[in-house]
């Protein structure tokens, strides 16, 4: 079994989600491949690519300029901005709907075709608004990006500018805000409701001047699952996505790659943090597991690292106190010793652990306690990972943990119907997102991993509680539902007194 | 090693060093009297006497309002990015639709704006990267406080109604 | 000893301790405001008229600032040594006459607290006790700095005390007498009929060596090495703070005082009036026909008078020569001590017991 690691990876060299090419044949019997001249550089393509798609593989010097184009999505060729010379045609040709052909010559950068971007630039720009101060998406908007390589120095027009009165700032749903001010309709947004969520809720009214965007059904809104995808690909800041928005500005925030645990799916996020804080995870590119996109669930699952109830100091039971923060110092011998002095103990791991941590745990256990078990527990609604099975056609799964099929891979049980009877000290181990079993029967209860104060209180005989790391907190490996291993490196520090397994073992 | 040796004999009359002591008694009673007799004095009488700076001096900031009171900062960060001695610091929030006259030209507003005065160098970068011009510096160089505390400038004390530079 | 006796020798202690500590914050106040006017600048000017009651608001503040001590001083040292400081010189100044006598009813008052046969002795033993503060002081705050500037003092000290000795022994020489009152009076007589028998005309030397000593002695500029602020921050006083450190202060004001006073009554005449003072109070006497007693009580006065007012220019331009030199080096310091002054000294010794032996 190959382990894929998750790396930020460029996320436009690839041809549509639901359209992947086979690659070319190779042997002895293939034939030569079609070559093209892209800027003076002979290369060889797939038939059937477009201009674009063979200048993103080829990783010519500059990246053509796009906004209706986006690799998840199919081709529309209504921004004009990708123009390219092709030499023998008497226009330029957009080069994401241009297909490639043998012996084609092609510039992305002569002056014909800088002179056109500026123009586009130049004409999109007639109506945008000068809100880049309040704007979210400053910094990492397309508009500014090529206004400030291609566009003039000076606007053309002198006009007012047009202004929606409506839609100027309207909430499409709780988690999208529309300001239809800065759209430049490249539609994006109409296409993967239309491709890829199949919910058909954003449509464009109206043509020219006029053009308008709103929810395809008043009644029902914008409902589609996977709404931040459409702040993410939004080319400027039309569509913005409402939790993040006026929280930070991006040029803030640092973007390190990690898993999604919300799901067993283990959708390839970036989690994007300022000082150690997570503001926002939006998702990176895997063919193999999300293409592009992520869920909205998986998308506010962040607020779980972060929330504030979140237990990040040792807790000790003190008589009539209930768990009390201590130190590690305080904390460990206490448990040791409760964990020595039991005569029959039970480890339940989560199936939010990451594979290492199953490992370490087992390891720890066996060796500590004379008589313990281990079994895994999902909480989520089903036992085991077969009785899994997928929400939507696209990613979310009705397993709300990351790794049940790689806690089951390293042979342990799932916590079967007698629970913890017979059990004098329980360990229960999660990060956060398997469930809780219940545990009332245990004399002893220690609780192991990322709980919330709530969680805590709700548990009756906690003796000690030993704080540790989110999934974004830590490296490790998870195994998503179809089997594929996928390991990460930690994201963001902890920001508290937690600590990884390994540490706190060695504590003992 | 590149050292000069500057020393020199001296001359038994400079050996005596007495009359070069009573020189500089001398010069030091000229003073004496030109400072009992004549008041003479470099010193600026401080809070009487301001000493006079220049029309481009860069005191205290303070953040501008408009006809309504309210203020022009629409929390771009600008200023929070530019600065070197990273001494502002804003939430951002979103202003209340109902009671807000400006639409969506003043959407966005500052929940709070801190400047810590006490690290501020005073180089105006914030000033100069204000689209709003919100933020500007004031010539007002009386800043002492009593603790550190009230190094913190909030917005309440920020704001401040001034055409042109205070 | 009778209620007499008792109640003027009080009344002495009491008048001289009065006028040296009540001139003190004088002093203080000259220093600023002089050393302000030196450099063109104001000085204290807003407590009271011309900021003369500056110095009170700085003893007021002194009194009511945190009494703190350093956690690895030794404390009964530490707390001895600013009282230490002050008293040494305030006793040595029991010796110094301050007149000639007071006629009260037929009783002979003598103007000086302790008329004792070796007044010079008496005093050379407490300015010796003058180093033993910057001693503790540096050496109980258990401070590097302190320490340092103990150890300058130290060596200072005893290094001008010897020329300072010597200057000394060549005008007992001349007066043939440990008794300072008899040492004035020697100085009462008249060269030639109109100069004035003053030590300095005699032994000019010697009086140069003595005054440059008591710089030396009282650690003031151009010898403030003890101190030296820009060096070892404030040397040894540096852990002393409010009332602690301003006796310090005074003890300073004091030693100038002393060390003045003993340079006029040795070389300039003491208590003996000024040329000219004598004609008019033979004026006043003979216009208003004051009995011989009510006379010699007018004299004791401007005799007083003259003494304080000799004083007062030697600490003028003590306070002169601080804002006008830099402070020495310490191999400077030491070897103007040992290789110009303590030879210089001897020389003059030698010098001067030949004169005498000429003259007698």
């Amino acid at each position: 079994m190959s382990s894929y690691e998750i790396s930020k990876s460029e996320n436009y060299l690839n041809y549509c989600s639901d359209k992947i090419r086979p690659l070319p044949v190779t042997g002895p019997d293939a034939k030569p491949l079609p070559k093209m001249t892209l800027d003076g550089q002979v290369v060889e393509f797939v038939p059937g690519d477009t201009i674009m798609q063979v200048a993103e593989r080829a990783k010519v010097a500059s990246r053509i300029p796009r906004y209706c184009y986006h690799p998840g999505l199919s081709i529309a060729g209504t921004c004009r901005m990708c123009t390219v010379e092709v030499e023998k045609a008497p226009k330029l040709m957009t080069a994401c709907s241009t297909p490639a052909t043998d012996g084609m010559v092609v510039r992305t950068r002569s002056e014909k075709v800088l002179k056109s971007r500026s123009g586009v630039v130049d004409c999109l720009l007639a109506s945008h608004p000068l809100d880049c101060p309040v704007c979210d998406k400053a910094g990492e908007c397309e508009l500014q990006d090529y206004d400030y390589e291609y566009g003039p120095s000076r606007s053309s027009f002198v006009d007012e500018k047009r202004v929606f009165p409506k839609s100027s700032t309207r909430k499409l749903s709780d988690k999208i805000v529309l300001n239809m001010n800065r759209c430049v309709a490249c539609e994006r947004c109409v296409r993967f409701t239309d491709e890829v969520t199949k919910t058909n809720d954003l449509v464009m009214l109206n043509r020219g001047w006029k053009k308008e965007l709103t929810v395809g059904d008043e009644d029902k809104g914008l409902y589609n699952d996977y709404q931040g995808c459409l702040s993410d690909f939004c080319p400027v800041g039309a569509l913005t996505w409402s939790d993040f928005r006026f929280q930070k500005r991006v040029w803030f925030l640092r973007g390190n790659a990690s898993i999604c645990d919300r799901c067993a799916k283990g959708c390839n996020i970036e989690v994007h943090s300022e000082k150690e804080i997570i503001y926002r995870f939006v998702p990176i590119y895997n063919p193999k597991v999300n293409a592009h996109w992520i869920c909205d669930e998986g998308r506010l699952s962040y607020k779980m690292v972060t929330n504030s109830h979140r237990v990040i100091a040792p807790l000790l039971e003190v008589a009539g106190h209930g768990p009390t923060a201590t130190s590690w110092e305080t904390l460990i011998p206490v448990t040791a010793s409760l964990l020595k002095n039991s005569s029959r103990a039970l480890l339940v791991l989560g199936t939010d652990s990451t594979m290492e941590e199953c490992e370490n745990l087992r390891k720890f256990f066996s060796k500590f306690v004379q008589n313990g078990e281990i079994r895994y527990f999902n909480g989520t609604g089903i036992t085991t990972s077969s009785e899994n099975k997928a929400l939507d056609h696209l990613l979310r799964q009705n397993d709300k943990t990351p790794n049940t099929k790689g806690v089951e891979s390293l042979g342990l049980k799932p916590l079967d119907v007698a629970g913890v009877n017979g059990f004098d000290t329980v360990i229960l181990f999660r990060s956060g997102r398997a469930g809780i079993p219940s545990v009332a029967a245990a004399k002893n209860l220690i609780l192991w991993g990322v709980w919330s104060d709530e969680e805590v209180r709700a548990q009756k005989n906690v003796r000690a509680l030993l704080p540790g790391l989110a999934t974004q907190e830590k490296s490790g490996t998870f195994m998503n539902c179809d089997g594929i291993l996928q390991s990460f490196k930690k994201a963001v520090e902890h920001r508290g007194y937690g600590l990884d397994v390994t540490r706190i073992i060695e504590k003992f | 090693m590149g050292t000069i040796n500057v020393s020199r004999e001296y001359s038994v009359k400079e050996k005596m060093f007495l009359p070069a002591i009573i020189q500089g008694m001398i010069i030091t009673l000229k003073r004496f009297i030109q400072g009992f007799i004549f008041h003479k004095k470099y010193t600026i009488m401080y809070p009487e006497e301001r000493r006079n700076y220049s029309q481009r001096f860069r005191g205290m900031h303070f953040i501008s309002v408009d006809e309504n009171k309210v203020e022009n900062c629409t929390a771009c960060f600008l200023c929070e990015t530019v600065c070197p001695a990273e001494c502002i610091h804003i939430v951002a929030e979103e202003r209340d639709s109902a009671s807000n006259p400006y639409g969506v030209r003043k959407e966005k507003k500052p929940l709070s704006f801190d400047i810590e005065v006490l690290r501020c160098c005073f180089c105006g970068f914030c000033e100069e990267a204000c689209p709003k011009d919100a933020i500007k510096l004031s010539r007002n160089y009386e800043l002492s406080i009593l603790s550190r505390q009230e190094g913190i400038y909030d917005l309440n004390h920020l704001k401040r109604e001034v055409k042109g530079r205070g | 000893m009778d209620i007499f006796t008792l109640a003027q020798l009080l009344a002495k202690i009491v008048f001289v301790f009065a006028v040296c500590l009540g001139v003190i914050p004088f002093l203080v106040w000259f220093e600023r405001r002089g050393s302000a006017w030196i450099q063109g600048r104001v000085g204290p000017n807003r407590v009271g008229p011309f900021g003369l009651i500056q110095p009170f608001a700085d003893v007021a503040k002194f009194f009511f600032k945190e009494f703190w001590t350093p956690a690895e001083a030794n404390k009964w040292y530490y707390h001895l040594a600013p009282i230490f400081a002050l008293v040494a010189p305030m006793a040595a100044l029991t010796v110094i006459p301050f007149g000639s006598y007071l006629m009260i009813g037929d009783q002979i008052v003598n103007l000086q607290i302790a008329n004792v046969n070796s007044g010079v002795l008496f005093i050379l033993a407490f300015a010796g006790l003058e180093v033993y503060p910057i001693i503790v002081a540096g050496w109980a705050s258990n401070n590097k700095y302190s320490i340092l500037g103990a150890l300058r003092g130290s060596s200072q000290i005893i290094s001008y005390e010897i020329s300072m000795g010597l200057a000394l022994l060549s005008m007992l020489l001349v007066y043939g007498t440990f008794d300072l009152h008899s040492m004035v009076a020697w100085q009462g007589q008249k060269f030639f009929g109109f100069v004035p028998a003053w030590g300095v005309f005699i032994n000019p030397i010697g009086a140069l060596i003595f005054w440059i000593s008591t710089f030396a002695e009282t650690n003031r500029l151009p010898f403030d090495l003890p101190e030296g602020d820009s060096e070892i921050v404030a040397g040894y006083h540096l852990e002393y703070g409010a009332m602690k450190f301003a006796l310090f202060f005074m003890a300073e004001y004091v030693a100038m005082i002393m060390a003045s006073a003993l340079l006029v009554t040795l070389f300039f005449g003491g208590y003996q009036l000024l040329p000219g003072v004598q004609a008019a109070v033979d004026a006043i006497v003979s216009m208003n026909g004051l009995s011989d007693a009510a006379a010699q009580n007018l004299k004791a006065v401007f005799q007083f008078g003259c003494l304080f007012l000799k004083v007062a220019f030697f600490m003028v331009v003590m306070i002169w020569v601080r804002w006008t030199f830099p402070r020495f080096r310490f191999d400077q310091v030491i070897n103007l001590g040992w290789k110009m002054l303590f030879p210089l000294a001897l020389a003059n010794v030698v010098f001067m017991s030949v004169v005498v032996y000429l003259m007698s």
